[in-house]
C-alpha cells in the first residue's frame, strides 16, 4: 500500500496547491486543477518519467470517474422544474440553438478547416457545445433578471443546452444495438420512478448519521452509469438527467446537496480535473497555436450567433445582450468531460485532446476577460441623470458616462 | 445636504471604519443608510462550483451583516441591509444609483498586485464612475 498512499499525497498536494492558486487569483478551482495537472505531468514527467504521476491507475480511474458523475448529478440537480416546466417551450428553443450552432458550427471547424475525422470532429462539436449554467446564473443574478421571463427562460435554456451535449455524447459515439434499447428503457423507468420513490424513501430513512441518502443516490448513479457503460454510452448522460429528475426533491435539500459538494470537491473532483489536465500533451499544443486559436474563435462565434439574436429578441439591451451572450461561452465541466470521454474511447487522440481542453479552458477565460474588460464596470449603469438634479461635479461625471453607454 | 448614505462592506478592518464614519455622519444629517455586501463569483467560474461560492459568499455575508445592525441601533440608527451579487464596484454604483445615494463611503483595501492588473482597484472605479460624492475610509 506504501506505493497508493504516496500517490494519493501526491494528488491530494496537488489538488491543495491547485486551491491555493484559485483563492489567490479567484478562478475556478477546477480550472486551476486542469492546469495543474499540465504542469504536474510535465515536470514529473520530465524529471521522473510520464507514468510517476500514475494517471492510469485503476483507483485513480475511479475516483475520477465518481468524481465527474456526481459532479453531473450535482450540475442536473440546479434545475428549477418549476421554472423549467413554465418555460418548456421557449427554453427548448433557445437551448436547442445555443447547443446546434457551437455543435454544428466547432464540428464543421475542425473537419473542413483542421481536416479531423468525421467523429473527432463530431466530439469536437459536443465538447465546445456546452454552457456553464451557474455561470450563467450569476449574471442573472447580477442584472436582477433572474426573477424576469427573459432570465427564467435563458437559464433554462442553458440546461437544455447541457442536456443536448451529454445526450450527443451519449449517443453519437455508441453503436446503436439492444444494448442502447435495454439502456434507453431501464434508464426511462429509472427516470420516472426515482422522483417518486427518492423523497418516500428519504423521509421513512434519511436524516441520520449514516448517509443513507448518499449511498442511495450513488447508488443510482453507479447502477445506471454501469449500464450505460455497457451499452457503450457515457456515464455522465443518466448522472445529469437523475439530476434533473430530482432537481424538484433532492436538489431542494441544501443540506444534503452541501454535502455531496464537500464529498465532489474534498476528494473526487481534484482527480478528474487533474488527471484531465495530466493528459494534455504541450509540445501537441506548442505545435498546432493556429488549431487552437480556430477552435475558440468557432466556440466564440457559433455561441454568439446562437445566443446574441435571442437576447435580442426578448428586448435585452445591447451592452447585457453582449455580456450575457459572452458569459454562455463558458463549459469546463462538459466540455472536459466530453474531450476525456473521446480520449478514453480512442475518438480522438492526445493532440486533439490537448486542442480540445485548452480550448475548453480558453473559452471559460477569453470572453470572461473580454466581458471584464470592455462591460465592466459600466454595463450597469443607467443613462446620465438630468444635471440640474446634480452637484457641479456630477456635472462632470455624467457626459462620460453617457459617452459610455 | 446628504439624505442618503450608502455603505460598500466587506467584513475588513477598513470597512469596519468606513461603517463607523457613515453612522457618525448619519447622525449629523439625519440620512439613511443603506449597507450592502457583494458577494463576487469567480472570475472564470464553472458549474457547481460557482453555485456553491455564490451560496457560501451569500450567507457568510449576511453573517457578518448582522452585528452590524446592533451597532447602528445602539446610536439610534436603523440601516437597510443587502447582500448582493456580482463584481464589487459596478454593484456598488449601480445601488448608489438604485438608492439615490448622496454619498458611497467605502474602506480603502490594498489588493494583491495581480488582482489590480487584473481587474483594477475597486475604489478608483467607484470614484472614477459614481453619480454621487465618494468618501474612502483609510
Amino acid at each position: 500500500m506504501t506505493e497508493t498512499w504516496g500517490l494519493a499525497a501526491l494528488w491530494l498536494g496537488l489538488a491543495l496547491i491547485a486551491v491555493l492558486i484559485s483563492i489567490w487569483l479567484r478562478i475556478a478551482t477546477a480550472l486551476s486543477e486542469i492546469v495543474v495537472g499540465i504542469v504536474a505531468q510535465l515536470a514529473i514527467g520530465t524529471f521522473i518519467g510520464a507514468a510517476a504521476l500514475g494517471a492510469d491507475q485503476s483507483w485513480i480511474k475511479f475516483l475520477s470517474g465518481t468524481g465527474a458523475i456526481v459532479l453531473t448529478f450535482l450540475a442536473g440537480a440546479e434545475l428549477d422544474p418549476v421554472v423549467f416546466k413554465l418555460k418548456l417551450k421557449e427554453a427548448t428553443a433557445v437551448g436547442l440553438m445555443s447547443f446546434l450552432a457551437p455543435f454544428l458550427g466547432c464540428a464543421a471547424a475542425a473537419y473542413y478547416l483542421l481536416h479531423w475525422d468525421f467523429q473527432a470532429s463530431w466530439l469536437a462539436g459536443v465538447a465546445l457545445s456546452t454552457t456553464s449554467v451557474a455561470v450563467v446564473y450569476a449574471v442573472m443574478l447580477e442584472f436582477g433578471f433572474n426573477k424576469t421571463d427573459y432570465g427564467k427562460t435563458v437559464l433554462a435554456a442553458c440546461f437544455v443546452t447541457d442536456l443536448g451535449t451529454v445526450l450527443a455524447l451519449g449517443f453519437i459515439f455508441s453503436p446503436f444495438t439492444y444494448k442502447t434499447l435495454i439502456f434507453f428503457g431501464a434508464s426511462a423507468i429509472a427516470f420516472t420512478i426515482l422522483p417518486w420513490l427518492t423523497p418516500r424513501f428519504f423521509k421513512r430513512y434519511g436524516e441520520r448519521p449514516s448517509e443513507l441518502e448518499a449511498k442511495y443516490l450513488l447508488l443510482c448513479l453507479f447502477g445506471l452509469g454501469a449500464l450505460a457503460a455497457w451499452a457503450d454510452s457515457e456515464a455522465v448522460l443518466p448522472a445529469y438527467v437523475t439530476g434533473m429528475v430530482l432537481a424538484g426533491t433532492v436538489g431542494k435539500d441544501h443540506a444534503l446537496i452541501r454535502r455531496l459538494r464537500t464529498l465532489t470537491f474534498g476528494l473526487l473532483t481534484p482527480f478528474y480535473f487533474i488527471r484531465a489536465g495530466s493528459f494534455v500533451s504541450m509540445p501537441a499544443l506548442l505545435a498546432a497555436p493556429v488549431a487552437f486559436i480556430i477552435l475558440l474563435v468557432a466556440k466564440m462565434v457559433t455561441k454568439f450567433a446562437g445566443v446574441y439574436p435571442v437576447t435580442k429578441f426578448y428586448g435585452s439591451p445591447k451592452t447585457e445582450a453582449m455580456y450575457t451572450t459572452l458569459l454562455m461561452s463558458t463549459g469546463l465541466t462538459f466540455g472536459s468531460i466530453s474531450a476525456l470521454f473521446g480520449l478514453s474511447h480512442h475518438i480522438i487522440d492526445q493532440s486533439q485532446y490537448s486542442l480540445l481542453v485548452v480550448t475548453v479552458i480558453g473559452s471559460a477565460v477569453v470572453p470572461t476577460l473580454i466581458a471584464n474588460a470592455f462591460f465592466l464596470p459600466r454595463h450597469l449603469l443607467r443613462l446620465a441623470p438630468e444635471p440640474e438634479k446634480h452637484s457641479a461635479e456630477q456635472k462632470v461625471v455624467a457626459p462620460q458616462l453617457a459617452d459610455r453607454k | 445636504m446628504i439624505k442618503r448614505i450608502l455603505v460598500a462592506y466587506d467584513g475588513s478592518a477598513p470597512a469596519d471604519k468606513a461603517y463607523a464614519f457613515a453612522l457618525d455622519l448619519a447622525k449629523k444629517y439625519g440620512a439613511d443608510i443603506h449597507v450592502i455586501a457583494v458577494a463576487r463569483p469567480p472570475d472564470f467560474g464553472d458549474d457547481v462550483e460557482t453555485a456553491a461560492i455564490l451560496e457560501n459568499s451569500v450567507k457568510h455575508y449576511e453573517k457578518i451583516l448582522a452585528p452590524l445592525k446592533a451597532q447602528a441601533a445602539s446610536q439610534g440608527l436603523n440601516p437597510h441591509f443587502k447582500v448582493v451579487v456580482g463584481h464589487p464596484a459596478e454593484q456598488i454604483i449601480y445601488c448608489a444609483e438604485e438608492h439615490k445615494a448622496d454619498l458611497i463611503v467605502m474602506g480603502h483595501r490594498g489588493k494583491t498586485l495581480f488582482e489590480r492588473l487584473r481587474l483594477g482597484s475597486v475604489s478608483k472605479h467607484v470614484i472614477h464612475y459614481a453619480h454621487c460624492a465618494v468618501t474612502v475610509v483609510r
